[in-house]
Protein backbone atom coordinates (compact mmCIF):
# COMPACT_ATOMS: atom_id res chain seq x y z
CA UNK A 1 0.00 0.00 0.00
CA UNK A 2 1.40 3.10 -1.35
CA UNK A 3 2.13 5.81 1.84
CA UNK A 4 3.15 9.25 2.12
CA UNK A 5 5.09 11.53 5.27
CA UNK A 6 5.56 14.80 6.07
CA UNK A 7 8.17 15.85 8.58
CA UNK A 8 10.44 18.94 9.28
CA UNK A 9 13.17 19.06 6.46
CA UNK A 10 16.64 19.56 8.08
CA UNK A 11 18.78 20.12 4.90
CA UNK A 12 19.95 24.13 4.76
CA UNK A 13 19.96 26.08 1.46
CA UNK A 14 23.65 25.18 1.23
CA UNK A 15 23.66 21.53 1.89
CA UNK A 16 20.97 21.16 -1.11
CA UNK A 17 22.98 22.80 -3.02
CA UNK A 18 26.19 20.92 -2.34
CA UNK A 19 23.74 17.58 -2.62
CA UNK A 20 22.87 19.28 -6.51
CA UNK A 21 26.47 19.88 -7.27
CA UNK A 22 27.63 15.87 -6.20
CA UNK A 23 24.50 14.04 -6.46
CA UNK A 24 24.43 12.58 -3.03
CA UNK A 25 24.94 12.88 0.53
CA UNK A 26 26.01 10.86 2.96
CA UNK A 27 24.43 10.50 6.77
CA UNK A 28 26.97 8.33 8.79
CA UNK A 29 25.79 6.79 11.59
CA UNK A 30 22.04 7.99 12.36
CA UNK A 31 20.26 4.31 12.57
CA UNK A 32 20.25 2.80 16.16
CA UNK A 33 22.92 -0.37 16.62
CA UNK A 34 19.93 -2.24 17.91
CA UNK A 35 18.08 -1.42 14.84
CA UNK A 36 21.24 -2.61 12.66
CA UNK A 37 21.59 -5.57 14.01
CA UNK A 38 18.09 -6.28 14.22
CA UNK A 39 18.27 -5.42 10.46
CA UNK A 40 20.62 -7.87 9.45
CA UNK A 41 19.33 -11.02 11.18
CA UNK A 42 16.35 -10.32 9.51
CA UNK A 43 18.20 -10.22 6.35
CA UNK A 44 19.67 -13.90 7.17
CA UNK A 45 16.25 -14.91 7.55
CA UNK A 46 14.88 -13.71 4.28
CA UNK A 47 17.71 -13.66 1.63
CA UNK A 48 15.47 -12.59 -1.51
CA UNK A 49 17.26 -9.93 -3.49
CA UNK A 50 14.10 -8.07 -2.71
CA UNK A 51 12.80 -8.62 0.80
CA UNK A 52 10.29 -6.27 0.43
CA UNK A 53 8.62 -7.60 3.90
CA UNK A 54 10.74 -5.62 5.40
CA UNK A 55 8.66 -2.52 4.67
CA UNK A 56 6.20 -3.86 6.87
CA UNK A 57 8.20 -4.57 9.92
CA UNK A 58 7.18 -1.40 12.32
CA UNK A 59 10.85 -1.53 14.08
CA UNK A 60 12.44 -1.25 10.59
CA UNK A 61 9.67 1.43 9.13
CA UNK A 62 9.96 3.83 12.22
CA UNK A 63 14.51 4.09 12.56
CA UNK A 64 15.28 3.34 9.04
CA UNK A 65 12.87 4.70 6.36
CA UNK A 66 11.21 7.29 8.23
CA UNK A 67 14.61 7.86 10.25
CA UNK A 68 14.31 11.09 11.26
CA UNK A 69 17.40 12.74 9.87
CA UNK A 70 17.12 10.39 6.40
CA UNK A 71 13.44 11.83 6.03
CA UNK A 72 14.11 15.13 7.46
CA UNK A 73 16.52 15.00 4.21
CA UNK A 74 14.27 13.27 1.72
CA UNK A 75 11.74 15.90 2.95
CA UNK A 76 13.97 18.90 1.79
CA UNK A 77 14.36 17.64 -1.25
CA UNK A 78 11.09 16.28 -2.30
CA UNK A 79 8.57 18.13 -0.79
CA UNK A 80 5.83 17.88 1.90
CA UNK A 81 4.16 14.37 2.10
CA UNK A 82 6.44 12.63 -0.28
CA UNK A 83 6.07 9.11 -1.17
CA UNK A 84 7.51 6.21 1.04
CA UNK A 85 9.25 3.00 -0.38
CA UNK A 86 7.15 0.15 -1.95
CA UNK A 87 10.06 -2.07 -2.64
CA UNK A 88 13.44 -2.67 -1.27
CA UNK A 89 16.07 -4.25 -2.56
CA UNK A 90 19.23 -5.90 -0.70
CA UNK A 91 22.50 -6.18 -2.66
CA UNK A 92 23.57 -8.84 -0.49
CA UNK A 93 27.45 -10.20 -1.50
CA UNK A 94 29.37 -12.78 -0.76
CA UNK A 95 32.96 -11.27 -0.29
CA UNK A 96 35.33 -11.39 -1.15
CA UNK A 97 34.43 -10.35 -4.89
CA UNK A 98 35.95 -8.16 -7.86
CA UNK A 99 34.92 -4.49 -8.52
CA UNK A 100 31.54 -4.41 -10.32
CA UNK A 101 31.08 -2.45 -13.63
CA UNK A 102 30.47 1.57 -13.73
CA UNK A 103 26.24 2.13 -14.11
CA UNK A 104 23.46 3.90 -13.53
CA UNK A 105 20.50 2.11 -13.12
CA UNK A 106 17.63 1.48 -15.35
CA UNK A 107 15.06 3.99 -16.22
CA UNK A 108 17.62 6.77 -15.19
CA UNK A 109 16.42 10.17 -16.64
CA UNK A 110 19.35 13.47 -16.96
CA UNK A 111 18.55 16.54 -16.22
CA UNK A 112 17.28 19.09 -12.97
CA UNK A 113 14.43 17.55 -12.30
CA UNK A 114 14.15 15.41 -8.91
CA UNK A 115 11.46 13.21 -8.56
CA UNK A 116 12.65 10.60 -6.88
CA UNK A 117 15.20 9.42 -4.74
CA UNK A 118 17.75 6.41 -4.34
CA UNK A 119 18.65 5.70 -0.73
CA UNK A 120 21.39 2.99 0.35
CA UNK A 121 21.44 1.86 3.48
CA UNK A 122 24.44 0.07 5.46
CA UNK A 123 23.59 -1.92 7.86
CA UNK A 124 26.33 -3.48 9.08
CA UNK A 125 29.81 -1.71 8.78
CA UNK A 126 31.45 -1.17 5.54
CA UNK A 127 34.88 -0.71 5.19
CA UNK A 128 36.87 -0.38 1.74
CA UNK A 129 37.55 -3.98 2.39
CA UNK A 130 33.61 -5.20 2.09
CA UNK A 131 33.51 -3.63 -0.94
CA UNK A 132 31.23 -0.29 -0.10
CA UNK A 133 29.66 1.28 -3.22
CA UNK A 134 32.00 3.57 -5.19
CA UNK A 135 30.22 6.98 -6.41
CA UNK A 136 31.52 9.34 -8.74
CA UNK A 137 30.56 12.61 -7.79
CA UNK A 138 28.35 15.37 -10.22
CA UNK A 139 27.86 12.21 -12.58
CA UNK A 140 24.33 12.61 -12.37
CA UNK A 141 24.25 15.13 -14.65
CA UNK A 142 26.85 13.10 -17.37
CA UNK A 143 25.11 11.08 -20.06
CA UNK A 144 26.17 7.72 -20.71
CA UNK A 145 24.48 4.21 -21.32
CA UNK A 146 25.46 1.71 -18.85
CA UNK A 147 26.17 -0.49 -21.79
CA UNK A 148 28.53 1.93 -22.76
CA UNK A 149 30.77 2.16 -19.01
CA UNK A 150 31.46 -1.38 -19.30
CA UNK A 151 35.74 -0.37 -20.21
CA UNK A 152 35.69 2.29 -17.55
CA UNK A 153 37.84 1.29 -14.27
CA UNK A 154 39.48 3.54 -12.10
CA UNK A 155 37.92 7.11 -12.27
CA UNK A 156 39.39 10.10 -10.62
CA UNK A 157 37.13 11.56 -8.13
CA UNK A 158 35.28 8.91 -7.41
CA UNK A 159 34.05 8.51 -3.79
CA UNK A 160 33.91 5.14 -1.48
CA UNK A 161 30.95 5.05 0.69
CA UNK A 162 32.95 3.39 3.64
CA UNK A 163 30.86 3.76 6.82
CA UNK A 164 29.69 3.00 10.02
CA UNK A 165 26.48 0.10 10.46
CA UNK A 166 23.92 2.66 10.26
CA UNK A 167 24.87 5.00 7.56
CA UNK A 168 22.21 5.94 4.98
CA UNK A 169 23.09 7.73 2.26
CA UNK A 170 20.62 9.70 -0.15
CA UNK A 171 21.93 9.62 -4.12
CA UNK A 172 20.19 10.91 -7.20
CA UNK A 173 18.89 8.26 -9.49
CA UNK A 174 20.97 8.46 -12.15
CA UNK A 175 24.34 9.12 -10.61
CA UNK A 176 27.13 6.56 -12.07
CA UNK A 177 28.09 4.00 -9.11
CA UNK A 178 29.13 0.72 -8.72
CA UNK A 179 30.02 -1.91 -5.55
CA UNK A 180 33.41 -1.45 -5.44
CA UNK A 181 36.29 -4.52 -5.30
CA UNK A 182 36.22 -6.60 -1.55
CA UNK A 183 39.02 -8.75 -0.06
CA UNK A 184 37.26 -9.27 3.58
CA UNK A 185 35.78 -12.93 4.20
CA UNK A 186 31.92 -12.49 4.90
CA UNK A 187 28.66 -11.50 3.81
CA UNK A 188 27.66 -7.87 3.17
CA UNK A 189 24.32 -6.34 2.61
CA UNK A 190 23.17 -2.78 1.37
CA UNK A 191 19.20 -1.95 1.35
CA UNK A 192 18.35 0.91 -1.76
CA UNK A 193 15.12 1.99 -1.89
CA UNK A 194 13.21 4.91 -3.11
CA UNK A 195 11.49 8.22 -2.09
CA UNK A 196 8.99 9.46 -4.78
CA UNK A 197 7.87 13.69 -4.61
CA UNK A 198 4.13 13.99 -4.30
CA UNK A 199 4.26 18.04 -4.36
CA UNK A 200 5.50 20.68 -7.33
CA UNK A 201 8.98 21.87 -5.98
CA UNK A 202 9.71 24.78 -3.88
CA UNK A 203 12.11 26.36 -1.36
CA UNK A 204 10.54 25.06 1.68
CA UNK A 205 13.40 23.58 3.31
CA UNK A 206 15.85 25.53 5.91
CA UNK A 207 16.05 28.97 4.50
CA UNK A 208 19.83 30.48 5.31
CA UNK A 209 18.76 34.19 5.29
CA UNK A 210 22.18 34.92 4.41
CA UNK A 211 22.40 32.77 1.39
CA UNK A 212 22.89 35.04 -1.58
CA UNK A 213 22.08 32.64 -5.22
CA UNK A 214 24.15 35.35 -7.13
CA UNK A 215 27.47 34.42 -4.93
CA UNK A 216 27.20 30.80 -4.01
CA UNK A 217 29.69 28.81 -5.00
CA UNK A 218 28.17 25.80 -7.64
CA UNK A 219 31.81 24.43 -8.44
CA UNK A 220 31.95 20.58 -7.91
CA UNK A 221 35.95 20.58 -8.27
CA UNK A 222 38.32 18.95 -10.35
CA UNK A 223 37.63 16.68 -12.44
CA UNK A 224 33.77 17.60 -13.74
CA UNK A 225 34.27 15.81 -16.93
CA UNK A 226 32.44 18.73 -18.60
CA UNK A 227 33.05 21.49 -20.21
CA UNK A 228 34.86 24.92 -17.81
CA UNK A 229 31.53 25.72 -15.99
CA UNK A 230 28.98 23.02 -16.97
CA UNK A 231 29.07 21.75 -13.33
CA UNK A 232 28.47 25.58 -12.16
CA UNK A 233 25.48 25.82 -14.92
CA UNK A 234 24.38 22.17 -13.52
CA UNK A 235 24.41 22.93 -10.42
CA UNK A 236 22.42 25.93 -10.38
CA UNK A 237 20.00 24.64 -13.04
CA UNK A 238 18.99 22.08 -10.30
CA UNK A 239 18.91 24.01 -7.76
CA UNK A 240 16.49 26.41 -9.37
CA UNK A 241 14.66 23.21 -10.69
CA UNK A 242 14.31 22.76 -6.79
CA UNK A 243 13.05 26.37 -5.68
CA UNK A 244 10.21 26.08 -7.88
CA UNK A 245 11.83 28.42 -10.32
CA UNK A 246 13.02 27.03 -13.12
CA UNK A 247 11.13 29.04 -15.86
CA UNK A 248 13.19 32.06 -14.03
CA UNK A 249 16.95 30.14 -14.81
CA UNK A 250 18.72 31.75 -17.56
CA UNK A 251 22.21 31.61 -18.24
CA UNK A 252 23.63 34.91 -19.70
CA UNK A 253 26.85 32.82 -20.81
CA UNK A 254 30.23 34.78 -20.71
CA UNK A 255 31.71 35.21 -17.07
CA UNK A 256 28.12 35.85 -15.80
CA UNK A 257 26.54 34.03 -13.40
CA UNK A 258 26.99 31.29 -12.09
CA UNK A 259 30.80 31.45 -13.32
CA UNK A 260 32.87 31.58 -9.94
CA UNK A 261 35.65 34.54 -9.67
CA UNK A 262 36.81 36.92 -7.53
CA UNK A 263 34.34 39.86 -9.10
CA UNK A 264 34.19 42.94 -7.40
CA UNK A 265 30.32 43.51 -7.55
CA UNK A 266 27.50 41.15 -8.18
CA UNK A 267 27.81 39.30 -11.39
CA UNK A 268 25.82 39.96 -14.40
CA UNK A 269 23.43 37.64 -15.27
CA UNK A 270 21.78 36.80 -11.92
CA UNK A 271 17.93 35.56 -12.99
CA UNK A 272 15.69 37.68 -11.24
CA UNK B 1 62.26 -15.30 -24.42
CA UNK B 2 59.51 -15.65 -26.80
CA UNK B 3 59.58 -15.52 -30.64
CA UNK B 4 59.35 -12.59 -32.95
CA UNK B 5 58.83 -11.92 -36.53
CA UNK B 6 62.61 -11.15 -36.58
CA UNK B 7 64.14 -14.20 -34.32
CA UNK B 8 61.85 -16.52 -36.71
CA UNK B 9 63.20 -14.80 -40.25
CA UNK B 10 66.71 -15.26 -38.60
CA UNK B 11 65.87 -18.87 -38.07
CA UNK B 12 64.68 -19.13 -41.94
CA UNK B 13 67.61 -17.68 -42.96
CA UNK B 14 70.14 -19.92 -41.02
CA UNK B 15 67.98 -22.92 -42.63
CA UNK B 16 68.76 -21.64 -46.22
CA UNK B 17 72.36 -21.36 -45.60
CA UNK B 18 72.14 -24.94 -43.21
CA UNK B 19 70.61 -25.94 -46.86
CA UNK B 20 72.81 -24.99 -49.28
CA UNK B 21 75.56 -26.34 -46.76
CA UNK B 22 74.03 -29.53 -47.19
CA UNK B 23 73.50 -29.61 -43.41
CA UNK B 24 69.50 -28.67 -42.99
CA UNK B 25 67.62 -30.67 -40.46
CA UNK B 26 64.37 -31.97 -39.68
CA UNK B 27 64.87 -30.67 -36.06
CA UNK B 28 65.99 -27.47 -37.36
CA UNK B 29 62.71 -27.28 -39.42
CA UNK B 30 60.45 -28.32 -36.51
CA UNK B 31 62.08 -25.44 -33.93
CA UNK B 32 60.73 -22.63 -36.95
CA UNK B 33 57.54 -24.30 -36.83
CA UNK B 34 57.21 -23.98 -32.81
CA UNK B 35 58.25 -20.42 -33.12
CA UNK B 36 55.51 -19.74 -35.38
CA UNK B 37 53.34 -21.17 -33.03
CA UNK B 38 54.86 -19.08 -30.12
CA UNK B 39 54.07 -16.45 -32.81
CA UNK B 40 50.24 -17.07 -33.07
CA UNK B 41 49.82 -16.89 -28.78
CA UNK B 42 50.91 -13.52 -28.66
CA UNK B 43 48.56 -11.58 -26.72
CA UNK B 44 47.34 -7.90 -26.90
CA UNK B 45 47.36 -5.15 -23.89
CA UNK B 46 45.04 -2.86 -23.90
CA UNK B 47 45.14 0.61 -21.23
CA UNK B 48 41.66 2.41 -21.92
CA UNK B 49 42.68 6.25 -21.34
CA UNK B 50 40.43 8.89 -20.15
CA UNK B 51 41.60 12.29 -20.46
CA UNK B 52 40.53 16.16 -20.20
CA UNK B 53 41.32 16.10 -23.44
CA UNK B 54 42.45 15.21 -27.00
CA UNK B 55 45.87 16.47 -26.41
CA UNK B 56 47.85 13.37 -25.58
CA UNK B 57 49.55 15.83 -23.28
CA UNK B 58 46.36 16.09 -21.16
CA UNK B 59 45.88 14.75 -17.52
CA UNK B 60 44.18 11.39 -17.30
CA UNK B 61 41.36 10.95 -15.20
CA UNK B 62 40.09 7.15 -16.09
CA UNK B 63 42.43 3.97 -16.55
CA UNK B 64 41.41 0.25 -17.37
CA UNK B 65 44.57 -1.87 -18.52
CA UNK B 66 44.17 -4.99 -19.87
CA UNK B 67 47.02 -6.83 -19.64
CA UNK B 68 48.15 -10.96 -20.21
CA UNK B 69 44.40 -11.27 -20.44
CA UNK B 70 43.74 -9.89 -17.14
CA UNK B 71 41.47 -6.66 -16.29
CA UNK B 72 43.05 -4.69 -13.83
CA UNK B 73 42.29 -0.80 -12.34
CA UNK B 74 45.46 0.85 -11.70
CA UNK B 75 45.38 3.14 -9.23
CA UNK B 76 45.79 6.68 -10.68
CA UNK B 77 47.71 8.01 -7.77
CA UNK B 78 50.44 5.39 -8.48
CA UNK B 79 50.11 5.43 -12.39
CA UNK B 80 53.04 6.15 -14.44
CA UNK B 81 50.97 7.07 -16.88
CA UNK B 82 49.68 10.77 -15.58
CA UNK B 83 49.14 11.91 -19.64
CA UNK B 84 48.59 9.73 -22.54
CA UNK B 85 52.04 10.66 -23.17
CA UNK B 86 53.54 9.01 -20.61
CA UNK B 87 51.96 5.87 -21.97
CA UNK B 88 53.54 6.17 -25.43
CA UNK B 89 56.72 6.86 -24.25
CA UNK B 90 56.68 3.64 -22.49
CA UNK B 91 55.63 1.77 -25.77
CA UNK B 92 51.79 1.92 -26.13
CA UNK B 93 50.32 2.30 -29.59
CA UNK B 94 47.28 4.09 -29.92
CA UNK B 95 44.98 2.41 -32.10
CA UNK B 96 41.84 4.68 -31.43
CA UNK B 97 41.68 8.56 -30.75
CA UNK B 98 38.73 10.45 -29.01
CA UNK B 99 35.48 10.51 -31.18
CA UNK B 100 35.43 14.12 -31.92
CA UNK B 101 31.67 14.24 -33.62
CA UNK B 102 30.92 13.04 -30.14
CA UNK B 103 32.44 16.03 -28.46
CA UNK B 104 30.91 19.15 -30.77
CA UNK B 105 27.59 19.20 -28.51
CA UNK B 106 28.77 21.50 -25.75
CA UNK B 107 25.13 21.43 -24.23
CA UNK B 108 25.69 18.07 -23.80
CA UNK B 109 28.19 15.03 -21.89
CA UNK B 110 28.82 11.84 -23.01
CA UNK B 111 30.86 9.41 -20.39
CA UNK B 112 33.96 10.46 -19.33
CA UNK B 113 34.53 12.62 -22.64
CA UNK B 114 37.91 12.46 -24.54
CA UNK B 115 39.05 8.77 -24.53
CA UNK B 116 42.05 7.29 -26.16
CA UNK B 117 42.50 3.10 -26.58
CA UNK B 118 46.32 2.22 -26.45
CA UNK B 119 47.75 -1.53 -27.23
CA UNK B 120 50.58 -3.77 -26.66
CA UNK B 121 51.50 -7.04 -27.43
CA UNK B 122 53.62 -9.81 -25.94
Amino acid sequence: MRKTYDCVPTLTDSQVLEFCKKGFLMLKGVVPDEINRRTVEYLDTNTHYEPTEILEEDWFVDNVILNPQAAGAVRSLLGKNFGVPILMSNHRVQCPTSAQGWHRDGGSKHGPELNYLQVFYYPQDCPLEFGPTELLPGSHFLFSLSSYMGHYGSIRGSYHSTAPAGSIFITVYSIWHRRSASAAEGIRNMLKYNYWRTVPPQRDWMVEPDFDFATADYTLGAPTFRQQFGDCYDAAEMLFWLCGKSSEFHLMGGQGWPVPAKFMDKPYGVPS
Amino acid sequence: MGATIESVKSQVKQSIEAFKRGDLTEERLNRILEALEMLNQKRQDLLYLQAGSTSVNAGVHGMLLIQNGEVIEPNLDESPYKTVLHAIRDGWRIIKFPEMALLMDESRTYGLGCEFILEKWR
